[in-house]
């Protein structure tokens, strides 16, 4: 039974749904404008769009566009590697998943895949067409990168979210409760729309602990022209890779101890 | 034929948390099985009897590797469902409730091809199984194959669970209540199947409530009540255990409830007298003897210058069984 099967089966699953929801459909295509839209009136009914391109370093449509997207991408990972198995368990579908003989990791590790490559197509509708129109066949070069770049912090976000996964579960209880507390604190804490730098110290080391908060920190560096240097680059995406490779085996192991947790208590039919 | 499934001395107790107020809570323990044995063997369908909470879905998810139980060991073509449980999932078909356990914006060609997946299916060969299975299902028929899941009938989906356990064609099948619900048509099909499948060496644990279908489906039964196996054996030998109470079924036309009643107290071991829909008076009367206490009864009736509808002597049931050892005098607890 290989991989390839079950991102097969996943994919199909994923497809099916989106493209019967149409509202889903809808959102995915439409979610970094509608977002961009809101934070804009809120932000020029306090001050102008040049006060924030003085501050900021780049257009406000630019940056909110961009940060929708990365944001649609992490998250979007991060949701279904949590979300899934309450899903899983509220339709039933639980029981016969735990019951088949699949390699959970490898099945894990294939959920959010789908969706991540519906989300960086997407990019194609949000990130592209915005930079191409600002900054021409350069900008095209530079969402390319910004779409590369934040499939990477998704793909890294995956190893946290699994740990999270493990430690949520582990604790029992009505964890869709906590998922709800740590999803917003998660959206901080990537510097997604609040850059790092700019979070109070605890917030900052807590940030750098995320693997995925260093990618974002780049592609902000490629957006506002803040030192975007290929050495800083490479040592942000290093420092990130590094993380990943380190939370890895321990997301593993939480997904080992989650089923193992399951199992004992009983999966619910 | 080899030993599919043994259990031995299986026990679970649950432990759940109640909440008794905004702070405390206390804990609650259910002792669901106590030292629970057992073995299906190949070609035979075994089924799992007892009142709601008797331990059956215990059982079930246990043998199915979804539960560890706390004490005794269960093996699956002898593979261990605790030290094992992957080897015993390549080795069973599990269907739980027929209600839920697909996606509903998926067809049922889809999450068959979905669970197929996580079976280890893949390419033609699990597209020819489920064309077999979809015929076998008679969901073809019903133009239930391109369907969406959501929009499936009761009937739909349990014929599509019932697909699913068997994607993998796996020797062992552990089916909860499958029928449970169902109209008569699908039920029927599903109980034809069931059978068909033992015939070709499948081993089957089938739990159900209904009597009648666990005497048709049947080849064993595992009477199970608060935890425990009170009573093992095919229909007919569970049915040879009980006291041999037959009995005496009369219906009576233009009578009076209330006089019949009055008529035959005294007669037999047990009686019963109601009204039906069609506003005919039923007698059930119970005697080990039904010769010797079979004039008394017409006697009684026709003595009151009522009309004798129908009179027939019934044998016990497995119903009967059910019932004289769920309650406390069978099952001694």
């Amino acid at each position: 039974m290989g991989f390839l099967d079950i991102l097969r089966a996943e994919l199909r699953f994923v497809y099916a749904d989106v493209f019967r929801r149409k509202s889903v459909l809808f959102m995915f295509i439409a979610y970094p404008y509608i977002l961009t839209l809101f934070i804009l009136l809120v932000g020029y009914s306090m001050g102008s769009a040049s006060v924030f391109v003085e501050r900021v370093g780049v257009d406000p449509a630019i940056f909110f566009i961009t940060s929708g997207f990365i944001l649609m991408a992490i998250l979007g990972v991060g949701d279904d590697i949590l979300w899934r198995p309450l899903f899983d368990e509220w339709l039933g579908t639980l029981p016969y998943i735990i019951s088949s003989p699949v390699s959970r990791v490898q099945h894990y590790i294939s959920i959010p895949i789908p969706r991540l490559l519906l989300v960086l197509v997407s990019g194609s509708t949000s990130v592209v067409p915005v930079l191409l129109y600002y900054y021409g066949l350069h900008g095209l070069v530079e969402g390319v990168a910004i779409i590369l770049l934040t499939a990477i912090a998704a793909i890294f976000f995956a190893s946290i979210a699994m740990v999270i996964m493990g430690v949520l579960y582990g604790f029992g209880g009505e964890h869709w409760r906590a998922i709800n507390v740590i999803r917003p604190l998660l959206l901080v804490l990537l510097g997604v729309y609040y850059p790092k730098y700019l979070l109070p110290l605890s917030g900052y080391i807590v940030s750098s602990l995320i693997p995925s908060s260093h990618i974002v920190e780049a592609i902000q560096r490629i957006l506002t022209g803040y030192n975007p240097s290929l050495q800083i680059m490479f040592m942000l995406i290093g420092v990130a890779t590094a993380l990943f490779i380190l939370y890895t085996p321990i997301g593993v192991k939480s997904i080992v101890y989650w089923e193992k947790r399951k199992v004992g208590e009983g999966v619910k039919i | 034929m080899g030993v599919a499934i043994e259990a031995r001395g299986l026990w679970k107790t649950y432990r759940t948390k109640k909440r008794k107020g905004l702070f405390r809570s206390q804990v609650e323990v259910v002792e669901a099985l106590r030292g629970v044995s057992f073995h299906v063997r190949h070609g035979e369908v075994v089924g799992l009897l007892g009142p709601n909470g008797a331990g059956k879905t215990t059982t079930i998810k246990i043998v199915s590797t979804l539960l560890l139980p706390d004490k005794g060991e269960a093996f699956v073509e002898g593979y261990s469902v605790v030290r094992e449980a992957r080897e015993v999932r390549k080795c069973i078909g599990l269907l739980l409730t027929v209600e839920k356990g697909f996606y509903g914006k998926l067809t049922g060609r889809e999450n068959l091809e979905y669970f197929g997946a996580l079976y280890g299916l893949s390419g033609s060969v699990l597209k020819e199984r489920i064309d077999y299975l979809m015929k076998l299902l008679e969901l073809d028929k019903l133009g239930a194959v391109d369907r969406l899941f959501e929009e499936y009938s009761l009937g739909m989906k349990a014929r599509l669970g019932l697909a699913r356990a068997l994607l993998k064609d796996p020797p062992v099948l552990l089916l909860d209540e499958p029928t449970l619900g169902l109209d008569p048509p699908s039920a029927r099909k599903i109980r034809g199947l069931v059978r068909d499948l033992a015939r070709n060496g499948k081993a089957v644990l089938y739990t159900t409530h209904n009597m009648f279908e666990a005497e048709i489906v049947c080849d064993r039964i595992l009477l199970i009540n608060k935890g425990r196996i009170v009573v093992e054996g095919s229909p007919e030998e569970l049915k040879a255990r009980i006291p041999r109470l037959r009995t005496i079924a009369v219906l009576v036309k233009n009578g009076s409830r209330d006089v019949i009643e009055e008529s035959i107290k005294g007669i037999g071991v047990w009686r019963e007298v109601a009204t039906t829909p069609e506003g005919l008076i039923s007698i059930r009367v119970k005697t080990e003897n039904p010769e010797e206490i079979l004039h008394d009864v017409v006697k009684a009736i026709v003595g009151n210058g009522y009309t004798i509808a129908s009179l027939r002597v019934e044998e016990p049931t497995l119903e009967d069984v059910f019932i004289y050892f769920s309650t406390s005098e069978g099952s001694g607890g």
